[in-house]
């Protein structure tokens, strides 16, 4: 079943680029906080919300680059 | 006076709206990520191969559960295809929320802060700020107390008013934190701007389910409007012009389409169309409740579809350029006729105007056809697409797109045709001149008006079935008649009393006819009064008074109860007419040769409501009959017909009105009749009976019925 590990490897590959993605979305975040603290037009709520999603952005990155290693480890078993 | 118009709002509500927008995208690209941990957690190829791997594959799995369900990171994420749809909605009915969720709800209120910079009074307002706050918040209980107590203080219209700017937003924030997974896929579209509601965010019932029982291929017949009408239509081309005509032209049904010579002599053609017609939420016309919501959900519906006959029928020629202005629904048709290729093959459709209208998710299908939106932020009709004042994507960059606000927040005042018109005209100068500079290859003499009235279907023929019969005329002292009378709509109240018994038979005394109904011993005495509203012998009311007798020619029996029900045509028991009173001339002049019987002629005022009567006979200073009050609960039942006996130069007569409709059946009425003072035939009749004063024991109720009432046809009695 040759097909099998190279589809976890598929899956693996979708979910480092993922966790990159997800890495991104924190950075993103950041700047979006940081600018509209500079227009001054941050609502006060905005900090404390953004923050818990920068923070949940990067528990998931790691998350699914933890899977994506796993997966790794998986395809390469299968393969033997 | 706040005017957004092309590229988007200007003032410091702006970053919000671009923060907003960002916080969207990444919402969406976390959800993607979501979906794909989720392919992979139930991938049956990752998991057939556990056997050959055990475990590492369940190091794997155990990985991407986490992934998926960890409260730190990606929150509830199970997402995407069969499995993943059925867990995520499992999940929403739990409460749990997953990190894309989260951040479109921050965007969300976003929104919201956005709209408070231009709005502030929605802060300010401490009940809408505690809703806002607690919907925000996912906190159910005092959201439900917040808006519990904005309707107690300020009524249901005030509250939808007040929430107008925010309305999208509040309902889909709502929509995505609450537990309720039906309604997630429309709270997803309207935050993300991906399309129209797919659904109702409050219940989850599905918008589209709702809009496809709006059936039909549409019509269109042509239409003459009044001479006050006509006059009031605008004589040349412009935009106050043409929704000033849309004004004059109403929610009754009816749409404008008018011919105007361009500057460069060129003739084009502009159609304008209004909004819903209120009343029943579906009824023959297009432009109905259900209508409206098909308009702005479908590509397709019965009120486009029937623009699209009338426009054909117009003689517009192939090719030749169209401008289509619509108001509120009129704006979701016209939208639907400008995106709909084959439409847009026959004719060149240059400009749309909507006005009011939810048209966000509406492409035209010619790109070069130039596309006007004005929408007031407190107008609730056109954040019917889920996106309102805090819309932050910029959904057609192209149009013309005018959202503004001004002091009148009360809807649907601010949704009216003459309001936009008039804040287009007094507070929106520029969007005026835009839209009129666009619209100046229309902008010349009018040549041509013709009006139509649109229907879901071809409508039956006049009357039809009921009164498609053979007609034939015959000859009055007062002209010409047709028989047998068509009335097309009309309603009528029959009254039943129970009357001594001594004093109907001195009334009947010598007619041939008789004895009379008896109820415990009593005679049966019915009032009568019709109201025909629209008849072939026109308009006119009828009161009239007859003692209810047996047939004639067998011997007085107990199945005549079951004879009084009987249609006209098989009834052999009926009323001898002792008065009867008519207010037009014409009806009292052709009476005694068709019908027998020679009704005065007096001034009849006849309301009738589900509940209660107002019958007067004769006016203010000879009031003869009057019977007011309760009718009390009706039972549905159908419309009964009527056999009157009457006596003409010697010979008994006898005359059928024949119904169709839906009556009532009211049998506990505390309602009274009342003989007038005056010495009118039929208060001395009444007084004769004992009636006056006297409550009926039973009356029959018709609002709208069509009857058929042939000739008088001679009996003999004797």
């Amino acid at each position: 079943m040759p097909a099998v590990p190279e589809a976890i490897a598929v899956h693996a590959g979708v979910l480092r680029s993922d966790a990159l993605v997800l890495a991104d979305c924190a950075e993103r975040l950041r700047e979006i906080e940081a600018r509209l603290d500079a227009d001054g037009a941050a609502p006060q709520w905005l900090r404390d919300t953004v923050n818990a999603h920068i923070a949940a952005c990067l528990t998931a990155s790691a998350d699914l680059d933890e899977a994506a290693t796993r997966l790794d480890v998986y395809a390469g078993r299968a393969r033997r | 006076m706040s005017v957004h118009a092309g590229d988007g709002p200007a003032s410091a509500a702006k970053p919000l709206r671009t923060a907003a927008r960002e916080l969207a995208e990444i919402g969406a690209a976390i959800q993607e990520t979501s979906a794909h941990a989720t392919a992979a957690l139930t991938d049956g190829a990752v998991l057939g191969a556990l056997v050959r791997a055990p475990a590492e594959g369940y190091r794997a799995q155990r990985a991407l559960l986490r992934a998926v369900t960890n409260r730190r990171g990606l929150g509830y994420a199970v997402a995407g295809g069969r499995l993943g749809g059925l867990a995520a909605r499992a999940g929403g009915m739990a409460g749990a929320e997953s990190l894309a969720v989260l951040i479109l709800a921050t965007s969300l209120r976003l929104r919201i802060a956005a709209v408070t910079e231009d709005h502030p009074e929605l802060v300010a307002d401490p009940l809408m700020g505690r809703l806002i706050e607690a919907v925000g918040a996912d906190r159910d209980i005092q959201s439900l107390r917040a808006l519990r107590a904005m309707l107690k203080d300020r009524g249901a219209v005030r509250t939808l008013s007040g929430l107008a700017p925010v309305f999208g937003e509040v309902l889909a924030l709502r929509a995505l934190l609450d537990e309720n997974p039906l309604n997630d896929t429309a709270a997803w579209l309207i935050a993300t701007g991906g399309g129209y509601a797919s659904a109702d965010p409050i219940t989850g019932v599905s918008n589209r389910a709702i809009a496809v029982l709006d059936t039909g291929e549409g019509a269109a017949r042509r239409l003459e409007l009044d001479t006050a009408e006509v006059a009031r239509l605008s004589s040349h081309g412009s935009l106050l012009g043409f929704l000033r005509n849309i004004g004059v032209v109403g929610t009754t049904g009816r749409v404008l389409i008018q011919s105007v010579t361009g500057p460069d002599g060129v003739a084009r053609h502009v159609v304008q169309v209004p909004g819903m017609r209120f009343g029943r939420p579906d009824n023959d016309s297009p432009q109905d409740l259900l209508g409206a919501f098909s308009s702005a959900v479908l590509d397709s519906g019965p009120y486009s579809r029937a623009l699209v006959k009338a426009i054909d029928d117009s003689g517009i020629p192939r090719g030749a350029e169209i401008a289509l202005i619509g108001h509120s629904a009129g704006g979701a048709a016209i939208m639907n006729l400008a995106q709909d290729p084959a439409f847009c093959a026959r004719y060149t459709v240059t400009h749309a105007v909507a006005i009011g209208s939810p048209v966000d998710f509406k492409r035209p299908a010619d790109p070069r056809t130039w596309v006007a939106s004005v929408t007031n932020q407190h107008d609730i009709i056109p954040t019917l697409d889920g996106q309102g004042a805090g819309g932050c994507f910029d959904l057609h960059p192209g149009w013309y797109v005018v959202d503004y606000f001004d002091a009148t927040h009360l809807f649907p005042v601010c949704h009216g045709i003459e309001h936009y018109t008039a804040n287009i005209a007094n507070d929106l100068p520029e969007a005026r001149d835009r839209i009129d500079h666009a619209l100046t290859p229309y902008r010349g003499p009018v040549t041509r008006s013709q009006a139509y009235l649109l229907f879901d279907r071809v409508p039956d023929p006049d009357g039809f079935p009921f009164l498609t019969v053979p007609t034939y005329r015959v000859a009055t002292p007062d002209g010409a008649l047709e028989l047998p009378v068509r009335c097309h709509d009309g309603g009528a109240l029959t009254a039943y009393f129970a009357v001594d018994a001594r004093a109907a038979a001195a009334l009947l005394e010598g007619t041939g006819l008789g004895p009379a109904v008896r109820v415990a011993g009593r005679a049966l005495v019915a009032v009568h009064a019709s109201w025909n509203r629209r008849t072939s012998l026109g308009a006119y009311r009828e009161v009239g008074l007859g003692i209810v007798v047996h047939d004639a020619w067998r011997p007085p029996s107990i199945r005549v109860w079951p004879d009084v029900a009987r249609s006209a045509r098989r009834r052999r028991s009926g009323s001898w007419l002792v008065g009867s009173v008519v207010d037009t001339e014409t009806v009292s002049a052709v009476a005694p040769e068709v019908w027998g019987y020679e009704p005065s002629l007096a001034d009849l005022d006849i309301e009738l409501t589900a509940r209660s009567v107002r019958i007067a006979a004769g006016g203010p200073e000879g009031r003869f009959l009057a019977l007011r009050g309760w009718l009390g609960p009706g039972i549905p039942a159908g419309a009964p017909d009527l056999v009157a006996y009457s006596r003409h130069e010697g010979t008994t007569l006898r005359s059928c009105v024949e119904t169709r409709g839906r009556g009532r059946v009211h049998p506990a009425p505390r309602a009274r009749l009342v003989a007038g003072p005056a010495a009118h035939p039929m208060a001395r009749h009444l007084r004769a009976l004992g009636l006056d004063g006297a409550r009926p024991l039973l009356c029959l109720s018709t609002f709208a019925h069509q009857t058929l009432r042939g000739a008088g046809v001679p009996v003999r009695t004797t």
